[in-house]
């Protein structure tokens, strides 16, 4: 009887620790695939990657928008910041740039009705760093995230124009 | 001993992953459409992490977009790929908009018709600024389709960019679309 009790106990007490662990760690579990899925495994880090436009095929990204183009850097400031460099899209479109840190939290977004001629910014972890200069600077919590340049491309051919423009997009060390 | 610890982990990893793929984004719900203030913010607790991870990674936060789901009709009927559903709404408070449905498994249905959303520039709003949709697994001539063919059981997703900070802060003062059942099966 003694030993069924410890069982149920030790069963209990493990569906508690499995319960709460998985709340936990999900965020970071899943943001590391995304960051593997969209970096190549890892081979193409602080350098953008254009999405080919969103259809019922696609499936790097959980529920896409199929009216945005998308276009991703995985960055690493294990060797410093980096410089974000990212062009207006054509006829003043809609374009934002938002940094996502390991944790799936939107530490910072930026875009193109604040800044219509290009959005650029030095970004690095924590805030102890500081560069002199008049480029704004983002700061995140986490060494590896993911930066993602939305742009309004809802038809084919505002897709092909946003497309051309995010070409232009730069993430990379600073100097 | 191990094994009935193994065996609670597991259980109890997916009783935490059920509920947060299922339960939506958790928050405030209005005229059937969910949504949370914290999605994809600093301030978002350990549970919504959790569920926007699962169900909408990568989700901006308020200040650039608003995020709303729901899984049934203005019934509270379940959303059917076998079923036609109008959505009517008025203007919404955003810079632009757009209403895209998922299937189950959170991506898009898995058809060719290249009427994977609705948005704000396809609908045409009345004198009174009302505008309408068909949401269904074929197409109404006379107004923006989103196809839900191969969708099965389905949620629609409302995004509104830029919205207005009236929007941000009460997202009871948002006019949302309603969705009425038209039809289901043969009996259209």
């Amino acid at each position: 009887m003694r030993g069924g009790v410890r069982y149920a106990l030790a069963f209990i007490g493990a569906v508690a620790v499995g319960h709460m662990a998985t709340i936990l760690a999900a965020p970071q579990v899943i943001m590391h695939i995304a960051m593997s899925r969209l970096s190549g495994g890892g081979e193409n880090v602080n350098v953008f990657r254009f999405a080919d436009r969103t259809t019922a095929a696609s499936r790097q990204i959980v529920r896409p928008s199929p009216d945005l183009a998308y276009a991703s850097c995985v960055y690493d400031l294990s060797a410093g910041p980096i410089l974000v460099d990212v062009p207006p899209s054509p006829d003043k479109g809609y374009v934002s740039v938002s940094v996502f840190a390991a944790n799936t939290d939107n530490v910072a977004v930026m875009d193109s009705l604040r800044s219509p001629e290009g959005i650029r910014f030095i970004l690095q972890k924590g805030h102890k760093l500081v560069h002199p200069g008049d480029l704004p600077v983002i700061y995140t919590p986490t060494e590896r995230g993911i930066i993602l340049d939305r742009r309004l491309a809802p038809t084919q051919a505002e897709f092909d124009r946003a497309d051309k423009a995010r070409r232009g997009d730069r993430c990379a060390p600073l100097g | 001993m191990i094994s009935v610890a193994t065996i609670g982990l597991a259980v109890g990893a997916a009783s935490a992953i059920l509920p947060l793929r299922h339960v939506g984004m958790g928050g405030e719900e209005h005229m059937g459409w969910s949504g949370s203030r914290v999605t994809g913010s600093t301030e978002a607790g350990p549970l919504l992490r959790a569920r926007v991870a699962l169900t909408g990674l990568l989700a901006l936060n308020r200040s650039q977009a608003v995020y709303f789901t729901r899984t049934v009709d203005d019934l509270g009927e379940p959303l059917r790929e076998d079923c036609h559903y109008r959505l009517v709404g008025g203007p919404l408070p955003g810079k632009w908009w757009s209403i895209t449905a998922y299937a189950s498994d959170d991506y898009l249905p898995q058809n060719q018709d290249d009427a994977l959303s609705v948005d704000a520039s396809e609908v045409t709003p009345d004198p009174r600024g009302l505008w309408q949709a068909e949401v269904a697994p074929s197409p109404n001539p006379a107004m923006p389709w989103l196809s839900t063919r191969h969708a099965g059981n389905f949620d629609l997703t409302l995004r509104i960019y830029n919205p207005s900070r009236q929007a941000q802060q009460d997202f009871g003062s948002i006019a949302f679309p309603k969705v009425e059942r038209i039809s289901c099966g043969d009996s259209r």
